[in-house]
């Protein structure tokens, strides 16, 4: 469904379909993820040689264990879509690109999902895995 | 066969070829080739947006390092010293710098396409300037960070 008027911003044509959504999408999980990234460096500045007790001390801190999954999940965000730019600028055949998409999908789904997971279980200071799923 | 003379005025076209890169089209003309990367000349916007798609990819691989950090610490003492017993050896560590320094470039390049996207700082000067600026300030942060982990003794070889 294209647009019955054609929007301009600043003299520049707004896309008619979803090309400007993506767009955004990357430019706003990059805005997000610049705060993040210094956090981060922060944190491995921090958690560097300082072994397993200090690391399990630290994703006790709620604010620690929530912004670590929201960086994992606007990264995960953002990787797929970078991912995506590259597969669809350089592979051409629709088979293969549909392939490699798919995997990529595949992966950016288990990174999050697991490494949520794993956030979850150190927050709530849980037992070492697999302590309950029976291995 | 009658050569008919070259259409258009032929009289600016290149007669000496140092750069190699010149081709007589079948019309007659002196062209360039169509520039590839192989023979363009490299341009530091250019080179600034190539790094950012590259560490961009190369991060993909670091998240795998990264969750595995997560993963050894959710399955216990042990795995983790394991993976840390790995990623703290020399080549461990050459993996995290690594990380790092693809880390602190994108995040450069990420704020430097950021400022273009907002329609600032485009003017060719600029954007040159914005591009060594990216490339440099990202390697100055990753070799201070890992200065500042050497001398905290946080780190050692």
């Amino acid at each position: 469904m294209s647009r019955a008027t054609k929007t301009y911003i600043k003299g520049v044509k707004v896309s008619e379909r979803h090309g400007a959504g993506e767009w955004t999408a990357e430019r706003l999980s990059s805005l997000i993820l610049v705060p993040l990234t210094l956090w981060g460096l922060w944190t491995g500045y921090t958690l560097s040689g300082a072994g397993y007790d200090a690391a399990l001390d630290w994703f006790r801190a709620p604010v620690n264990a929530s912004l670590l999954a929201v960086t994992l999940l606007v990264s995960v965000w953002h990787m797929q879509m970078g991912l995506k730019v590259i597969v669809d600028d350089y592979i051409h055949k629709p088979g293969s690109r549909g392939a490699l998409l798919g995997l990529i999908g595949l992966f950016c789904l288990v990174v999050a999902a697991a490494g949520v997971f794993f956030i979850v279980r150190l927050a709530l200071g849980s037992a070492p895995l697999p302590a309950g799923f029976g291995i | 066969m009658s050569t008919s003379p070259p259409p258009g005025d032929a009289s600016s076209d290149p007669t000496g070829d140092a750069t190699g890169r010149f081709l007589v089209q079948p019309n007659g003309r002196v062209r360039p080739l169509s520039p590839h990367l192989q023979v363009w000349r490299w341009h530091v916007t250019m080179a600034a947006s190539i790094l950012n798609r590259m560490t961009g990819g190369a991060l993909s691989v670091g998240a795998v390092v990264v969750f595995a950090w997560l993963m050894a610490l959710a399955f216990g003492p042990e795995a983790y010293a394991t993976f840390t017993g790995w990623m703290s050896a020399p080549l461990g560590l050459f993996v995290w710098f690594g990380l790092t320094l693809a880390l602190c470039l994108h995040l450069a390049g990420g704020v430097r396409h950021l400022i273009w996207d907002a329609g600032r700082g485009l003017s060719p000067k600029t954007a040159d300037a914005l591009s060594w600026a990216s490339m440099i300030g990202g390697v100055v942060i990753a070799v201070a960070f890992w200065a500042v982990l050497f001398a905290s003794g946080r780190v050692g070889l």
